[in-house]
């Protein structure tokens, strides 16, 4: 009970974050995806399963509240759950530097699924979906990689650890 | 059947995504008015206690916004109506500053009241009235309601008005009725009084009036109503004690009456007289 309060506080304050002061850090017009960020871990610490349904869950809420495409969302969250959870702590334990790849490559695969949804719906052409991703999810999965990179190697080589 | 639940146990993470990846696929292929149904049914259903305090912080954020907005207004308002206020006192002065001008058959300068004594009872007021209005020393000063002192001292652009509230002040007066005349007099500015012989027939109520004995101010003006008497210090007199009209504390536009001491050309004579005997 106290796991899921934890990690609804936090996706809580990631939200709240996004929609406030990461603002403030943004490089031109791209700034960091706290809320796949945070999916990640969880998918990380907890597995494909978890991932899968909070993923639908999370997407699916930011479909209602913003002006995406009912279940465009929910899709490439459930599908960064999967694939995030695949990797998860319980089956290999990676290292930080692997981590910060899965997680650029967990943001490709994001936007990959968010366009493909895109393209399904509106029959849009695949040129502009593709320098979309070119221009937009490259950068933005980047510097997401990198802030969170700073938390993996807090986590692996800095966090203070208590024995008794 | 139960082989059928063992299996999708144990690849559970594969018919999980296959279940969402298909609901949301759904979603994505249904048409706009269906998407609007299902987003209308989640909103009331799974995401309901969300949306709830979502729309409670959007609600408390405009309720802080509307207070603000409120709290600006009230200010606003506030200083629009006290400024109406003080046009509408103003507005109501004038009026009676303009029924004394068609009142009084004198030449009379209008005044503000700019500077008063810095003293809890303030004996004197400077009036923005001067010489170059006209003004000369002991010229009499009326309020909208009656006497209210004397020129004293004269500049340029601004006088300096001696209030009967002064203790040096003596003001010859006359009771309305019968024409009984005496001095109006204060001891502390507060409280002014007639002295009268004991068989004067004056009763509480009766209107004092300027005598016009006193070369300064002209006969007949308001002075105040006689509110009770009391006994002098000398057996001989009673003093009969006065409300003056005019407020002195509200004091803020008064006329100037533009009339020279009825005694200046007595003294030029007198001073002559004074020059050829030396």
């Amino acid at each position: 009970m106290k796991r899921i309060f934890e990690w609804t506080a936090l996706f809580l304050v990631a939200f709240l974050l996004q929609g406030t002061i990461v603002h403030a850090i943004r490089i031109g017009s791209i700034v960091p995806d706290l809320v796949v960020v945070v999916l990640f871990f969880l998918s990380m610490k907890h597995g494909a399963v978890l991932g899968i349904y909070v993923g639908f869950l999370i997407g699916l809420g930011q479909d209602l509240y913003s002006p995406s495409i009912l279940g465009q969302n929910a899709l490439a969250k459930s599908t960064v759950g999967i694939f995030v959870g695949l990797f998860n702590d319980r089956v290999m334990r990676t290292d930080p530097l692997l981590k910060v790849v899965l997680l650029f490559a967990a943001f490709l695969i994001h936007d990959s699924v968010f366009f493909g949804a895109q393209l399904l719906k509106n029959g849009h052409e695949l040129a502009p979906l593709l320098k979309e991703l070119t221009v937009r999810t490259l950068p933005r999965a980047l510097y997401s990689s990198a802030f969170a990179a700073l938390f993996f190697f807090w986590d692996t080589y800095f966090k203070p650890t208590f024995r008794t | 059947m139960f082989w059928i639940l063992r299996f999708i146990a144990s690849h559970r993470a594969a018919f999980s995504y296959i279940l969402t990846a298909l609901l949301s696929l759904w979603m994505i292929s249904s048409g706009p008015v269906h998407q609007a149904k299902i987003a209308r049914g989640l909103t009331i259903s799974v995401f309901y206690p969300f949306h709830l305090a979502l729309s409670l912080s959007s609600h408390v954020k405009n309720i802080f916004a509307e207070n603000k907005r409120l709290r600006s207004e009230v200010a606003a308002l506030t200083m629009r109506l006290s400024r109406i206020e003080e046009e509408a006192a103003e507005n109501q002065r004038l009026r009676q500053l303009l029924d004394i001008v068609e009142t009084y058959p004198y030449d009379l300068v209008p005044a503000r009241v700019v500077l008063r004594e810095p003293s809890n009872l303030f004996r004197s007021v400077v009036i923005d009235a001067g010489k170059k209005h006209g003004i000369s020393s002991f010229m009499p000063v009326i309020g909208t309601k009656g006497v209210a002192g004397k020129v004293i001292q004269v500049l340029p652009g601004i006088s300096q008005v001696q209030l009967l509230q002064d203790p040096s002040a003596r003001t010859s007066v006359m009771l309305k009725e019968n024409r009984t005349v005496g001095i109006l007099e204060t001891e502390n500015g507060r409280e002014y009084f007639v002295r009268f012989r004991p068989h004067v027939n004056c009763a509480q109520g009766d209107t004092v009036l300027t005598s016009g004995k006193g070369g300064i101010f002209p006969s007949g003006l308001n002075v105040g109503v006689i509110k009770g008497f009391k006994e002098d210090t000398d057996p001989l007199f009673k003093r009969a004690y006065i409300d003056p009209f005019v407020d002195f504390g509200h004091l803020e536009n008064v006329f100037v009456l533009r009339l020279s001491p009825r005694w200046s050309a007595f003294r030029t004579q007198v001073d002559s007289i004074q020059f050829e005997n030396r």
